[in-house]
Order: structure tokens, then sequence, then C-alpha cells
């Protein structure tokens, strides 16, 4: 054809400069959505392999309410069961879990804090546990915290929750140190302590068909949270609606109910405030 | 644009199938520029493209070219101008102040608790802190102004069957709460006991309410703010983009015309031998200064829309959430001396509340409130506004992370000066509540002189009630810029479209006659 070569180049830089634009627009587009759990064909689900009644694993399956509470969610985000994939998150890596992509979302005993949250985008809570305390079944010496002055409490590695008796209250209670809750169980049961304090759901998950009890005198408020990858809005959003339903539909209070109920522990069965998506 | 290939017959395959269509045979050599002879073959020469090595039939491609890119112009504009009206419309006059007015639904309902907790401590001493005359009559107006935001939330959850069912369920649970309440009022007026001495029948009824606010209403209305706040972040968010993505198609559409307009004028040149062609030139100035003030009102509104959702409506919501929080942490020092068997209960939420409004790291003391009245201290006298060490969270902490200047961080300043006056007080009731001097911590916390609490926490609601103020006026001023900015945008992309069109044709015209 005969189209000047002077065209041609002004035609090409023209054409070079729109793709440039388009190009960096583009990436202005895409980059924010992408990868939100509301938009996923399937999950990856992090969740606790070593609490009973809570996230529990016996050969290969996950048991529990936070992996009922898992399925409910990622069914109301458009994930049916067969696309779950459920992984053990041990408490030391959640954050970082989160952050690689190895998982998408963490259902698993995980409290909302401050300091998290400049980490992880929190939907929820779910639910609001309180710290409580279990003693043997005919105990009738301690009803509330502060009987535990003088009494031998269990000292978990990494948790604090008998920090909060003995060094938030001030509760002169005497700590013995345990590995595990489920060790803390045995010593109870053997008479080596007289008390195990700590969210009232994972004592319940301990307690069932045990000779021990709940004494219903909380005195704080967790907040169990939805831990999503820093800075999923639109996946917050979509959870905090899936939790919002579950209770309303009364799925929370059967689950609730299922796993706790012949604990003795009084549950809350209403829809908790939420901490807001940030 | 090479002319089609002729591969219509597939057998048998050709040895060396023609290159270029074979030239048509003899018809008349086609004049320059004179229309072909039979309509017939109008098509034919069209689809072979020849006309396009005539000189017309280029000015004819040129101008087709230009009036198209034109509407595309006209298209991105009008489009992106309406998305970003839109935005505005949306964050400014509908949903955006409506999500503020229903955020006070969970403050009202939080101080109708609050007046109940004072009146039923004062108990017989009824002129004791505001008085129990003024608390019932602040009781009813925070029950009207739940009642409005009721309506409103209802309003704005529209065709949303959840949230319709969470404004119901919030109605019929304060109807419950006001039943409940009453009772405990009509028991603390029979026993008429003296401040802080209530018999436990006040206190059981009164945990009965206040247990059912604080398990259901007050979750169900912070949940239904931030799930209304939630649909105007992604109103935002959504536009926002579209004008951002509509931007650059206002920028590509226009680089597109004054590239065809500037081919035009090439072309014309050479075939001419005239330099300049005055309206095709007029035209390009015209499509640069069309798209380039498109691109600059739509960065402006961009730039509005973020500033009001940023600047303004998020921390008119984050503060009036940190508002409502403080009065129910206020409260909970009334509950706290009202009900000692659950004072530990009392004095943790009220921890927790301190903590959720400004938030700071322990270290590894513990997390309880000694801790917190030491901590708080050092980082407010560390604090400057506006500056880049913010070593505290919290909804005060993402305010001060958003201060950037010294003048936009005084607001807080203030606010957090009034706040530490808040803590301290808390500091010395709970003392005098341990010493056991009950009678102390109830005058203190009901005292209306300059150091009692009350007073003092009114001052730091005024500087919060300020601090939101501001943020409002920021609000305002950018929704007020950007229907400013707006304004003449229907008229201008069509009228300036029409403008490049006519200069266009009368362009071209000319240079086409001169082949009749």
């Amino acid at each position: 054809m005969r189209i000047p070569r002077g065209r041609v180049r002004a035609g090409a830089a023209v054409f070079t400069a729109v793709a440039a634009v388009a190009a960096a627009a583009g990436c202005g587009i895409g980059g924010g959505e992408a990868g939100s759990v509301a938009a996923k064909r399937s999950l990856v689900i992090g969740v606790k392999a070593d609490q009973p009644g809570l996230g529990l694993r016996s050969g290969g399956a996950y048991t529990g309410f936070d992996v009922d509470v898992a399925v409910y969610i990622a069914g109301r985000l458009g994930v049916p069961r067969s696309r779950i994939t459920f992984r053990a998150t041990p408490s030391s890596i959640r954050e970082k879990s989160l952050r690689d992509g190895d998982v998408d979302m963490i259902v698993a005993t995980y409290s909302i804090t401050a300091k998290r949250k400049t980490q992880v985008t929190f939907a929820g809570p779910y639910y609001v546990p309180h710290q409580d305390t279990l003693v043997r079944a005919d105990d009738t010496t301690i009803r509330n915290v502060r009987d535990l002055a003088g009494k031998r409490l269990c000292e978990v590695t990494g948790s604090n929750s008998w920090r909060r008796v003995i060094e938030e209250r001030k509760i002169a209670a005497t700590p013995v140190r345990s590995p595990t809750y489920s060790r803390c169980m045995d010593m109870l049961a053997a008479g080596q302590i007289d008390a195990v304090s700590t969210d009232d759901l994972i004592l319940a998950g301990f307690a069932a068909d045990r000779p021990v009890k709940i004494i219903n005198a909380p005195f704080t408020d967790e907040k169990y949270g939805v831990g999503l990858r820093k800075g999923d809005l639109d996946g917050c959003e979509a959870v905090n609606r899936a939790i919002t339903q579950m209770y309303q539909s009364g799925h929370a209070a059967t689950l609730l109910n299922k796993w706790f109920r012949r604990s003795g522990l009084k549950l809350a069965t209403s829809v908790p405030q939420f901490e807001g998506c940030s | 644009m090479s002319g089609p290939r002729t591969t219509v017959t597939p057998s048998p395959p050709a040895p060396a199938p023609a290159p270029e269509p074979a030239p048509p045979s003899p018809p008349a050599p086609v004049p320059v520029g004179g229309a072909p002879a039979r309509s017939g073959g109008r098509l034919a020469t069209f689809v072979r493209g020849r006309w396009l090595k005539t000189v017309p039939g280029r000015i004819r491609l040129y101008a087709a070219a230009a009036l198209a890119a034109t509407a595309l112009l006209l298209l991105a504009l009008t489009m992106t101008i309406g998305m970003a009206r839109d935005g505005v419309q949306t964050i400014g006059h509908d949903a955006g102040p409506q999500v503020v007015a229903t955020g006070e639904l969970f403050f009202a309902l939080s101080d109708m608790d609050a007046q109940v907790a004072d009146v039923l401590l004062i108990g017989r001493e009824s002129d004791l802190g505001i008085g129990k005359d003024e608390s019932l009559r602040l009781y009813d107006q925070r029950r009207r102004e739940a009642g409005q935001a009721l309506v409103d939330a209802s309003q704005l959850a529209g065709q949303d069957a959840d949230r319709q069912r969470t404004v119901r369920e919030t109605m019929e649970a304060l109807g419950r709460y006001e039943r409940m309440v009453g009772r405990a009022l009509v028991l603390s007026e029979q026993a008429a006991y003296a401040p802080g001495e209530p018999p436990s029948g006040v206190v059981a009824a009164y945990r009965q309410a206040t247990d059912l606010m604080r398990m259901e209403l007050l979750p169900r209305a912070y949940n239904l703010t931030l799930d209304s706040g939630a649909t105007v972040r992604q109103g935002y968010e959504d536009r926002r983009q579209a004008v951002l993505s509509g931007r650059v198609w206002v920028l590509l559409a226009g680089a597109l015309l004054a590239g065809v307009l500037l081919a035009a004028q090439i072309s014309l040149a050479r075939g001419f031998r005239r330099t300049v062609n005055p309206a095709l030139a007029l035209a390009t100035l015209v499509t640069l200064l069309l798209a380039g003030a498109g691109v600059a009102v739509l960065t402006a509104q961009a730039g509005h829309i973020r500033t009001a959702k940023e600047d303004g409506f998020d921390s008119m919501l984050t503060l009036s959430r940190a508002r409502a929080i403080s009065h129910s942490a206020f409260a909970d020092e009334s509950r706290y001396l009202l009900d000692p068997q659950r004072a530990d209960t009392y004095e943790q939420t009220y921890l927790d509340k301190a903590l959720s409004v400004l938030y700071i790291d322990p270290g590894d003391g513990p997390l309880n409130l000694e801790t917190y009245y030491r901590l708080v201290g050092q980082k407010l006298s560390s604090y400057e506004p506006g500056g880049d060490q913010v070593d505290f969270l919290g909804f005060f902490g993402d305010e001060a992370r958003k201060a950037g200047t010294p003048q936009e961080g005084r607001p807080l300043g203030r606010t957090l000066r009034a706040y530490g006056q808040v803590l301290n007080n808390d500091r010395l009731m709970r003392e005098r509540a341990g010493r056991g001097d009950r009678a102390g911590a109830i005058r203190l916390r009901m005292g209306r002189g300059p150091d009692g609490s009350i007073n003092l926490f009114e001052e730091y609601d005024r500087a919060l009630v300020a601090q939101t103020g501001a943020h409002r006026a920021e609000f305002d001023r950018s929704i007020a810029s950007a229907d400013d900015g707006l304004r003449g945008w229907t008229a201008l992309p069509p009228a300036a479209a029409l403008v490049i069109a006519v200069l266009v044709l009368a362009g071209v015209r000319p240079r086409l006659a001169e082949f009749r």
C-alpha cells in the first residue's frame, strides 16, 4: 500500500503510547479485588487439629464447631464442602499462613486483637467466648474467679489464660505447669491441680464425658474471628453477612448445641457484635 | 489492510495460488475520484479496497474515522461523567449521610442503658449527678432517636431481607428491653434506697435489661451500621474505579481522535500542497481541550470522592463508633458501682472498650487497667499531632495515622488530652471503691464540679463532637466541590463533539469538492 513511511511511524508512536496507558490502567484495575475469598471457587481453610469440640483431626478428617462454622461460611460464599481443603494451622503460624497464601481463611479459635488486626483482616467474631473456670464435678469451693486464691491453677506453656487470673487480676493462685490443656485435664482428675481457666468453648470441648464442671462465672470477652488476608474487605464483608445468616437461620444455635450442650455451659445464640472490616 | 484473499475454490489445490487478486479486467478505467459507474459494482469495488488508493476515498475514510473517534470520545466522556455523578450522589447525598444517621442508633441505645444505670445507682438521692429527672428525659429522647434511626436503617436496607430482619429483631428486642427497664425503675422507686445500695431485686431486674441490651440490641445495631457502611464502601470502590478507568478511555479516545485528525492533516497537506487545513487544526485543538478538560475533571472528581469517603465519611463513622463506645464505657463505671458482684466483669468490659478506642501495647506487662493508665499517660504526652510517630492503635490510632499535618491532628490532640483526664478520674474512682469508700467513689463519678467525672467526660465528649464536626465539614466541602466540578458537564461533551464533527466536515468538504 502507498501509506507514506512517516505516517506509519507516527501511527506506531500513537499506538505505543495508547498501549502503555492502557497497560498502566489495567494494573490499577485488576489488582484490587483479585484473590478475595468472596470470589474463589475453592478454599483452603486453616483450623486447629488438637482442640476437641472446636477443631480436631482424627483419621484425616477434621471435626468440631470451628470446622462446621467454616463449612457454613464457605457454603454461603458459594464453595461446597467438596471444594474445601482443611489445613491444620497452629497458633504460631496463623499470620504467616495468611500472608503467604497457604490458607485463604482461618477459623481456629483465633482471637481478634488490636495488634493482630495490623496484619490480618478479621471478619466476625462468629462467637464471643468468655474466660471461665473448670473444676472437678464435686468441687464446691470455687464459684468465681476470686475463689481461685490459694488454689492450684493449670499454667499451659504459651497460653496467656493463667496470666489473666494471676497477673491481670492479681489473684494469688499457684500456677502448675503443663504442656497442653489435655494434660491439664488429667492432672485435674488426678488431684494434682484444682482448676483450669481459659476460654469457655475450649473448656467445654474438653469437659465432655469427664467428671468436671464449668462454674459459669465468665470474666472476660474474647472474640473468635475469621482471619483473612490483610485488605480483603470484600471477603470480610461477605463473611460477616454469612455469619449474620448463620445466627438468623438458627444454624449457629444448632451447631453450638451439637458441640457444647453436654458441657453445661451457658451458650449465647444471638449474633455477636462485629469488629468491622479493616 | 491487505486485499481479501480469494481462497474460495477448495479443490483442486492450485499449484501456485495467486498472491493478489487479479487486477480487474477491462472495465473502463475508473476516473480519479469519480463514483463507479454501475451500482452493482460498488460493493465489489469497496471490498477490493481500491477506492482507498484514490485521494477522495482516503479523505472520506479520514472523515469517517474522525467522526467515529468523536463518537467514541463522547461516549467515554458521557459514561464516565455519569459514573462520577452517581458516585457523588451515593456518597454525598443518599447512602453516605443515611449510614452516618444509623450510626446514631448504637449511641442512642447505649445511652438509654447508661441513663437507667445512673438512675438506679443514685436511688432516692434524685439530685445526684445530672439528676433523676434529667436522666429520664434523656432516656426518652434517646428512645425517640433510636426509633428514628431504626426507620432510617429500614429504609436503607431496602430489599435486603437479612438486614430488614435485623431491623425487625432490634425493634422487638427494644420493646422487651423497655419492659424490663420499667420493672427495674418501679422496684427502685418502691425501695427508695441510699445511693449505691440497691436491693438485690433491683440489681437482678437491671441485669436482665442490661444483658439484653449488651448481648442482643447493641450488637445488632452495630452490625447494621457496619453492613450499610460496607454497601457504601463497595459502591465507592466500584464507582471510583469506573471513573479512573473511564478516564483512561477518555484519554485513549482523545488521543485516537487527535491522531486521526493529525494524519488527515498530513495527508491533505501532501495531496494538496497546502500546509494547514484551518478547520481540521481547530478540530484538533478542540479535541485536545475537551479530552484534557475531561481527564482533568475526572481526576478532580476521583479526588473529591476519595476525600469525601476517606477523610469525611470514614472518619465520621469511626468517631461516632468511638463516641458510642466511650459513652458505653462511662456507663460501665456506673454499673461497676451499681452491681458489686459483677464489678470484675464491668471492670473488664471497661478495659475492653477503652482498648478499642485507644489500644496500647502492654509489652510484657499484664494487660490490665493499672498498666493501661500508666502507658496511656506516657503515650499521650509523647503524641505530636500530625507527626509520623503514632504508637497506639484503636479508633484514635486510625485517626492519628490519617492526620498528616499538625493542623489536621489538632482536634484529635484535644480529644486525647480530654480522654486522659477521663481515664485519670476512672483510676481515682476505682481506687476509692477498692478502699471500700463506695460513697466517695459515687460522689466522684457523679461529680459535676471541675474535677467531677461527669464534667470531665462531657468535656471529652465535646472534643469528640468537635472533631467529628471537622470531618463533617471536610465531607461537605468535598461533596460541594464535586457538585460544582460536574456542573455543565452534561451539555459540554455533546456540544464540543458537535463542534468537532462540524469542523471535520467543514475541513474536508472543499477538498472533496475539487473532485466533483
